[in-house]
């Protein structure tokens, strides 16, 4: 018996000849967020699906608070947001979460009057009548409204604005705080850098690699722009520490770092003026697109951010 | 479940509004219309020679006169127009139930509440089973009120009008039960139409040619038009014949299915 609220063990879905999600092992402890990331069509919302007992696994096991996904019994412990809300058009945001505590058995006028205003939704207007952000705000006061242990959500950002979004993040923090597990998916690196602990990548079905943010940040090489005032040596960069790779063209260096960065600055103020040093690109994001071209056949995938 | 069943019920009060407006206004068009037929003698010799499939279609089988109360509703109303009506409410909404709940997508938000399928498929089906019987309230409520401004209730009792229309709310049912079977079992809304409104047409056209083709009589005893038609409510009050059967088979399509629904894929 386990106390991990939400646990999959070698969790696999096959639809007809196609492995959706192959051997998924995923934990998230009381109290952690975990990040779920991945491109479009990776598994995610399979995965996700599979968890809150819509899909049943075609091998493997999923457990929620030690029950059998998709349990009646613990349901109103969850909170889940789907990655596609749809709700009846003609029912306000304030009577789906009447008939959703009442389905629930839980008095939680406080709670939804308390998300509704930090997150700026008016709670009195039909569902079809709302802006996608707005849809996507009664989607999580529902989610979140019934102070759930364990909470799942599919791309739960998608058309907040970044006020919103922070908001919402903050939100998802005060829960953890208060002890829940955390499983949300998203293809948006900056917000889950930001917001997990941990963070698991998927890829095809096959879950990449967990670990945490910071774990990551310390693999991800850093990635630097050298602007001289002259051409430079094509030589310059090689064999010195830290440097994994090199490329120049002309006035201008692209570095990328794995290492110290003191012997490759070193190296570029030797060989000529230095004009300007950029940052070039996410340095997780680098390790996230890495992370998917590890096999050949992955070179078709593509991360949007 | 309850909280299921009264947001069905809400979520569907402004549409059987206007069904219920539709079947008393067609009563009301039957009633009006009914002293020009009463009163024109021709009609009666012009449907005297019908084949027995069309006389069966149209209510007439049986010594029925288009000019009596009796075989004027039910060949306008009660063996056509009134069932016809009621299939298409209860079929719509049945295959909504689940599969055209599914197919929108609005069901698995719902299913994430602590409420199991089978008791969110069986909400949904009662809520349908209550807005049948209010629809059937209105038309039994409508016509004993306006038959005897015409004369309309001559020789018929009003338990038998209420007989009648609960037969036809019945045959609804059933093939209503059809779409939420096939629905709940596929999550396929066109399935659970299509199969519906096929078995219903079919059932049809089978009950008229059965009169002529004996070889399809025993189709008879599981075509729920066979269970209306044959057994003519509206002159014998409701006999066991005209409910058990639809009753039955309403209850064992539904069992049938719901194993089903409970353990496949929500897609």
């Amino acid at each position: 018996m386990t106390n991990t609220p939400i646990v999959t063990h070698r969790l696999t879905k096959r639809f007809g000849r196609l492995t959706a999600v192959a051997d998924l092992d995923l934990q998230v402890e009381r109290g952690e967020i975990v990040g779920f990331l991945g491109p479009n069509g990776a598994g995610k919302t399979t995965t996700i699906r599979m968890l809150m007992g819509f899909l049943r696994p075609s091998a493997g096991r999923a457990a929620i608070l030690g029950a059998r996904a998709g349990d009646v019994g613990v349901r109103h412990r969850i909170g889940y947001l789907p990655g596609d809300l749809r709700i009846d058009p003609a029912m306000t945001g304030m009577q789906l979460f009447h008939w959703y505590g009442r389905l629930r058995g839980h008095r939680n006028q406080r709670k939804v009057d308390e998300l509704t205003e930090r997150l700026d939704l008016d709670p009195s207007r039909p569902f079809g009548t709302l802006s996608k952000g707005n849809r996507q705000k009664v989607g999580i006061v529902q989610a979140l409204c019934h102070d759930p242990q364990v909470i799942i959500l599919d791309e739960p950002t998608t058309g907040l604005d970044p006020l919103v979004q922070r908001e919402f993040l903050a939100l998802l923090a005060q829960a953890a705080g208060d002890g829940a597990a955390i499983l949300f998916s998203s293809h948006v690196l900056p917000e889950v850098e930001r917001a997990a602990d941990r963070v698991a990548i998927i890829r095809a079905g096959r879950l990449v690699t967990v670990a945490t943010v910071d774990a990551l940040l310390d693999q991800a090489r850093r990635r630097l722009e050298l602007r001289f005032a002259a051409p430079i040596a094509t030589s310059t960069f090689d064999d010195i520490t830290g440097v994994a790779n090199a490329e120049v063209h002309d006035r201008i260096a692209l570095l990328a770092i794995d290492g110290p960065v003191g012997p490759a600055l070193r190296a570029a103020t030797d060989a000529g003026t230095l004009l300007r040093v950029n940052p070039a690109g996410d340095d997780l994001e680098d390790l996230f697109v890495s992370l998917y071209h590890q096999d050949k056949d992955a070179s078709k995938d593509r991360i949007e951010v | 479940m309850v909280p299921v069943l009264t947001h069905t019920l809400w979520r569907r009060r402004i549409g059987v509004v206007w069904w219920a407006l539709a079947v008393a206004g067609m009563c009301a068009l039957l009633a009006i219309a009914y002293p020009t037929v009463r009163d024109n003698n021709e009609l009666d010799k012009t449907f005297a020679n019908l084949p027995p499939s069309v006389e069966a279609l149209l209510g007439l089988s049986g010594g029925n006169l288009l000019s009596s109360p009796v075989g004027y509703l039910d060949s306008q109303f009660f063996a056509n127009i009134l069932p016809i009506m009621l299939l298409v409410f209860a079929v719509g909404l049945a295959a909504w139930s689940v599969a055209g709940d599914e197919t929108a997508g609005s069901l698995e938000l719902l299913l994430a509440n602590p409420i199991s399928r089978i008791r969110v498929a069986l909400a949904r089906f009662g809520a349908l089973i209550l807005l049948m019987a209010g629809l059937t309230v209105v038309c039994i409520a409508a016509l004993i009120a306006l038959a005897p401004l015409t004369g309309l209730d001559k020789g018929l009792p009003a338990g038998h009008v209420a007989a009648g229309t609960i037969a036809c709310a019945l045959l609804a049912l059933t093939f209503a039960a059809v779409a939420f079977a096939v629905g709940a079992a596929t999550g396929s809304r066109s399935a659970a139409l299509g199969a519906a409104s096929a078995l219903a047409v079919a059932g049809y056209v089978l009950e008229g040619l059965a009169q002529q083709v004996h070889v399809l009589h025993p189709i008879g005893v599981v075509n729920p038009w066979h269970w209306l038609l044959a057994n003519d409510p509206l002159r014998h009050g409701l006999t066991w014949r005209t409910w058990i059967p639809p009753v039955v088979a309403v209850a064992v399509m539904t069992v049938l299915s719901l194993p089903r629904f409970a353990r496949r894929d929500i897609h």
